[in-house]
């Protein structure tokens, strides 16, 4: 009836799922205990949770089965994990890696059964301990790879490694994880995409997801680079806003000069005023990230309409 | 008569006030640097469950919870005049959506009634 991860878990008769997983001295923190501070977030891996058990959540987490144990009393049988497990590692094979940019290569690897929402990242392993977390921007009803854009730093453990790497070539992936995708968004509002350097990857995911579901609404896609090698897929999305009438790309070179700061994130405060009804995703550096969602959330904006993943570099 | 979570509309109430009140505590500038670096999706979460317990509603809450959440913030000289603050958002929000002020002076009291676990006193 209820397990967690391998682990059967004994289920009393009105008991909810965190005090299963208390009384079996599973470590699950919680808080409020009555499904409002979301302390407890759990996710259901097999079944599905009660609709009760997931009021408050994003769209997204509904989606991949987040549910609060505090006020979960299951109807089904359930198998649950932590929120942050990413499951196995799975076996990919490089298909191709090649330059976008002077720093920035698309990587594809081959992975069986890897199920994915456009706009998710997975764990990346290259040998032991080398990881890191990449966005896709790969479409699994179209693409039969994983598609990623990974920025290289010049000294970053994981960059050489890559510089290594040719097609055939074996490694890791885990996941996917993140609600940074298109889910929750009515088919006729305003998409607002906004992203620096490689936090292109996981919008350009999300764009050709929303595409593909017929969305009406107007969509406007940000991307910002600190020079013109930067913005990597200019000509792909300047030919696709010129074939799509409601799909408007801007290019945001970095201009140290302008009066606002010349960022991306400048010119998108300046000419976005009226976002209270626009679903918002945004991707790239922390501080770009965190600059945005507050600054959209004060002009009005709901939180539950702001999608974001902050990249953290790390080379 | 109803409870008082009951008269102000439960979790309708709760969602309505939820955001408004936390756009008020984030231009307060009184208050606000206590919210810097803090994960938005995650405080939404967490001014939903408080809102929830000052409106009176369903809640499991300890004095042990109030006092671990805010440690961090007393370290970093949170005393009275925040938690006035909070709660003075706290009525301009109620007051927004037309709560009758019988209903603003209960929220008020039930706010102020964790203030020595908040402070950690």
């Amino acid at each position: 009836m209820l397990k967690f991860e391998d682990r059967s878990v004994e289920l009393r008769p009105g008991e909810t799922v965190l005090e299963a997983l208390e009384r079996a001295g599973i470590d699950a923190p919680s808080s409020c205990r009555s499904g409002n501070c979301q302390t407890c977030l759990h996710r259901a891996v097999e079944g599905v949770p009660p609709p009760d058990s997931q009021v408050g959540l994003t769209q997204g987490q509904k989606a991949l089965g987040f549910f609060l144990p505090c006020v979960c009393l299951p109807t089904s049988p359930l198998t649950i994990t932590r929120p942050d497990n990413v499951g196995a590692r799975r076996d990919a094979v490089i298909r191709a890696i090649e330059p976008l940019a002077p720093d920035v290569i698309r990587l594809r690897v081959d992975a069986d059964d890897f199920a994915y929402r456009p706009g998710q990242f997975l764990e990346l392993v290259a040998d032991g301990d080398l990881r890191r977390h990449y966005s896709l921007a790969s479409h699994p009803e179209d693409d039969p790879f994983l598609e990623m854009h990974i920025r290289l730093h010049e000294n970053g453990r994981m960059s050489r490694r890559l510089g290594e790497f040719k097609p055939g070539d074996r490694l890791h992936v885990a996941g996917p994880s993140g609600t940074c995708f298109y889910e929750g968004v009515h088919e006729e509002q305003r998409l607002l995409l906004i992203g620096a350097g490689t936090g292109l990857a996981p919008l350009y995911g999300v764009l050709r997801d929303a595409l593909k579901r017929g969305h009406l609404g107007p969509i406007r896609l940000y991307h910002g680079a600190r020079s013109r090698d930067g913005l990597y897929l200019d000509e792909e999305l300047k030919a696709l806003s010129r074939t799509r009438a409601h799909v408007d790309y801007r290019p945001c070179l970095l201009d140290p000069n302008a009066p606002a700061g010349g960022d991306v994130a400048a010119t998108a405060l300046h000419a976005e005023q009226d976002v209270k009804d626009s679903a918002i995703f945004l991707c790239g550096g922390e501080n770009l990230v965190k600059r945005l969602k507050r600054d959209f959330f004060m002009r009005g904006a709901s939180m539950k309409n702001i999608r974001s993943d902050a990249f953290t570099p790390s080379g | 008569m109803s409870n008082l979570y009951e008269r102000l509309g439960g979790e309708n109430a709760v969602n309505a006030a939820v955001e408004l009140f936390y756009r008020k505590v984030l231009a307060d500038g009184r208050i606000a640097q206590f919210f810097d670096g803090v994960d938005m999706d995650q405080q939404i979460a967490k001014q939903k469950s408080f809102l929830t317990m000052a409106f009176g509603g369903p809640n499991n809450y300890t004095g042990a919870d109030m006092r671990n959440a805010h440690k961090r913030l007393v370290a970093k000289g949170l005393n009275d005049s925040h938690v006035d603050a909070v709660i003075e958002n706290l009525n301009y929000t109620l007051r927004d959506l037309g709560v009758p002020e019988k209903e603003v002076k209960e929220v008020a009291a039930i706010a102020n009634s964790v203030r020595d676990d908040v402070l950690n006193r």
